[in-house]
């Protein structure tokens, strides 16, 4: 490489360079420092292309679009990803920079990489289980959610058997992580409303059912923030048949009841936005009808003494207001 | 007539309105003059005498005056010449709450639109300053602002404006809407062109933005019924936020569709649906409509539907036909064509907008962005608190010899420029106001704060 000025090294010799040394980093033959040291120079010649330098600008679009082409055509980014555990701290970073960029990328109205990403749906995959590994965890994390903007690649890791693994990463005990992984999942699922309407419609029992694992979590976090979100899904409009679906079943209005009741104030006013729906349904179903009714006294004095203090939100105190008046008038259904 | 007369008392009476309009709190240094010599009788006249006044060159007290009923006015009134009546500019520190007031914004339909600072956080805000007694002739006036106000505070979305804080004052009758800050709305941006348009990659960008703040109005089942561009606001990084929604609807939580029954919003954005008043009409595809008559007129610089009347206007909208200038091509003319289908069934959807080849594609950088105009010749929009706690907190005695003092003559002037200027359709800043003018409106040595430019 030339002291001075720009590197003469075209696209297609940087990859070479590149895959050659990962594979030799994969392989873990005695030059592994060397290649150690390759990988990390040619990334940086990369990045440098995409992103321009302090003093110099990106390359041309039709030296990146070579690069791009380089990149599909020798499977450099699975390979990448693969091997990202191996490659050193900073090489790791440039990694995700590279991703993220080549993914933006545009061709006026298509996104190759994302196309190209959908025929190679592995990538993602590889992405996704990189929340099993400590020291990738977040590299993957801000690729993956780079990917879940494109509702083409948010459906495929949707609709894939891997997705069910975020019930597991939001709660692993390294805070980071699980915080990371959550803000993944929360995306995949409220990013493109339709998309994630129709998912959680079809795969409704599967998630719902996972789900319930999270609400009874031992973690407080999770608990907390999966309740939030729970919540944001069936207050959204685009959801309606899931929520509709959601708040004719016993189970999930007496999880919420339980919730109320729980130590933490944050989570009691979580599960308040939750319970009202339940309240508010013009057409309750019988049994859930029949358990507010067994409940109805208990229920009417809990509500006026609940979070009394927030004197100031009066959204909460008209809404509190109302479940009052509501439970106060429920009578049992005709007929029995 | 008697000028000098009419010099003095009209900034009791007259002037002292247009001037406050503008923001400049005069306080009126009168030598030689005994007020006490003031009569009422003459305030009237004061209003006739304008227009002389105005041409008047050198102030001068015609014979004629004593023809007043045979007395002698001079024995009454103490002559002064009007370039001896001379008033100062002058920022008083103002607080509402923890909020110091700053200078003018806006004016909207309901009230002034002021700059305020957030004394505790200092953010810079804007407040909406709504009179009791004016909401109170409008119809529904007070029960809409109360609605919009319990709305605003369940929305939370980058591209929907957000209500900071609401306050009240009883004795004046006043209610304070303490909003994000914003520079400016779309509405005013295009109207400060020539062509009255952005061009292509522009409007894209807030045309995305629209999108974006609309799917999370939807999602929260609120139609919010009047999108134009004067309802679509602009922070100081180009954010755009949806505001407005003081005739919005929010849609049961457990109705089954979107329908309405009442369409509010203004004539030119209407929907076929509701130009041909129909009883009740899906609620989201009236936004989509709107959107496409705002989306039309940020490329073409007009409205798809024209009408002398308002009747007319809603019969053009009603029969749905409207022609597509020639160098709209594809694919934005087929988004405005189905953005702007007369059948709401067959209207696009916020999602097939998402999903169209125009939104996915960002237009390339073809020549400079409409730049936000300039508030009353400050490009940079700084902060027009500042002045004012300049004012309070330091001593300005020192600078008195700096005092700009001005006249009657050089304030009737520089109103006569303003609304000459407006008149002009707000053409460019007028270099010449600033002159004389420039100093006592903006902020005495300001110069002395360091870094008080808003970058």
């Amino acid at each position: 490489m030339p002291l001075f000025g720009k590197s003469q090294k075209s696209p297609t010799d940087i990859v070479k360079a590149l895959k050659e040394a990962v594979n030799s980093l994969e392989k873990g033959d005695k030059k592994a420092e060397k290649a150690q040291e390759d990988v990390s120079k040619n990334l940086v010649l990369i990045k440098n292309m995409l992103y321009g330098t302090s003093d110099a600008e990106p390359q041309t679009d039709i030296i990146v679009a070579q690069l791009a082409q380089e990149l599909y055509n020798s499977n450099l980014l699975l390979l990448l990803i693969q091997n990202l555990h191996r490659i050193d701290f900073e090489g790791k970073k440039d990694v995700a920079q590279v991703f993220n960029n080549i993914l933006r990328r545009q061709i006026g109205t298509r996104s190759p990489t994302v196309e190209y990403i959908c025929t190679k749906p592995e990538i993602l995959f590889t992405l996704m289980t990189g929340y099993e590994l400590q020291e990738i965890a977040l590299n993957c994390g801000t690729m993956l959610r780079e990917c879940a903007r494109y509702e083409a690649l948010a459906k495929i890791m949707l609709y894939s058997d891997d997705f069910y693994h975020f019930f597991r990463y939001v709660e692993v005990s390294t805070f980071d992580i699980a915080s990371d992984a959550f803000s993944t999942f929360k995306e995949l699922l409220t990013r493109h409303k339709i998309l994630c309407a129709d998912f959680l419609e079809v795969n409704y029992d599967k998630v719902f059912s996972h789900y319930q694992r999270l609400l009874n979590s031992e973690n407080y976090v999770t608990r907390r923030q999966s309740l939030k979100l729970l919540g944001e899904l069936l207050l959204d409009r685009h959801n309606f048949t899931v929520m509709t679906r959601y708040i004719s079943n016993p189970d999930n209005l007496k999880l919420m009841m339980n919730m109320l009741k729980e130590r933490s104030r944050n989570i009691q006013f979580e599960a308040f936005h939750v319970f009202k729906v339940f309240v508010a349904n013009p057409n309750k179903p019988k049994p859930i009808l029949d358990i507010l009714l067994r409940n109805q006294d208990k229920l009417v004095d809990f509500l006026m003494k609940f979070h009394t203090d927030r004197a100031e939100d009066e959204q909460f105190n008209d809404e509190k207001a109302y479940l009052i008046r509501q439970i106060k008038e429920l009578r049992p259904m005709p007929g029995h | 007539m008697d000028n000098k007369m009419c010099n003095i008392t009209q900034s009791d009476s007259d002037d002292q309105e247009n001037i406050s309009e503008n923001e400049v709190e005069l306080t009126n240094r009168v030598f030689e003059v005994n007020s006490e010599d003031l009569r009422p009788l003459f305030l009237q006249e004061s209003h006739l005498s304008d227009h002389q006044l105005l041409d008047e060159d050198e102030p001068f007290w015609p014979n004629a005056l004593d023809d007043l009923d045979g007395v002698n006015i001079n024995n009454f009134f103490h002559r002064v010449s009007s370039d001896q009546v001379i008033y100062q500019a002058k920022k008083r520190l103002k607080m509402i709450g923890k909020y110091v007031m700053g200078d003018l914004l806006g004016e909207g339909s309901y009230g002034k639109v002021k700059e305020m600072l957030d004394s505790d956080t200092l953010c810079r805000r804007a407040v909406k300053i709504l009179k009791q007694r004016k909401l109170r002739r409008i119809p529904n006036g007070v029960q809409n602002v109360e609605r919009e106000i319990k709305l605003l505070k369940s929305l939370k979305h980058k591209n929907v404006i957000s209500l900071v804080d609401v306050l009240y004052n009883d004795e004046k009758q006043k209610m304070y809407l303490i909003m994000e800050f914003c520079v400016g709305s779309l509405q005013g941006m295009l109207e400060s062109t020539p062509s009255k348009k952005f061009p292509f990659f522009q409007a894209h960008g807030y045309f995305t933005q629209l999108v974006d703040g609309l799917e999370y109005l939807h999602s929260k089942r609120v139609v919010h019924k009047d999108i134009k561009p004067g309802n679509l606001l602009l922070t100081l990084e180009g954010v755009l936020k949806i505001s407005d929604l003081g005739v919005a609807e929010t849609i049961d939580f457990f109705a089954n569709d979107d329908t309405c029954v009442q369409g509010q919003g203004s004539p030119a954005f209407q929907p076929p649906e509701i130009a041909n008043g129909l009883d009740s009409f899906p609620g989201f595809k009236v936004d989509v409509w709107s959107s496409g008559v705002t989306l039309y007129n940020f490329v073409t610089g007009q409205y798809p539907f024209e009408g002398d009347s308002i009747y007319k206007l809603f019969e053009n909208i009603g029969k749905g036909d409207f022609t597509i200038p020639g160098d709209i091509e594809d694919p934005l003319r087929s988004l405005l064509w189905g953005m702007l289908q007369k059948e709401p069934e067959e209207r696009f959807s916020l999602q097939q907008i998402r999903q169209h080849l125009w939104f996915s594609k960002r237009p390339p950088l073809t020549e400079a962005p409409v730049p936000i105009p300039p508030l009353r010749n400050d490009e940079f929009h700084c902060m027009t608190v500042l002045p004012y706690l300049f004012d309070h907190y330091y001593d300005t005695s020192d600078t008195a010899s700096n005092l700009q003092y001005f006249t009657q003559r050089q304030l009737n002037e520089e109103i006569m420029k303003r609304e000459a200027e407006q008149n002009n359709g707000n053409a460019q800043p007028n270099q010449s106001s600033k002159r004389r003018w420039k100093k006592p409106i903006s902020c005495i040595a300001v110069r002395k704060l360091p870094g008080c430019k808003q970058s």
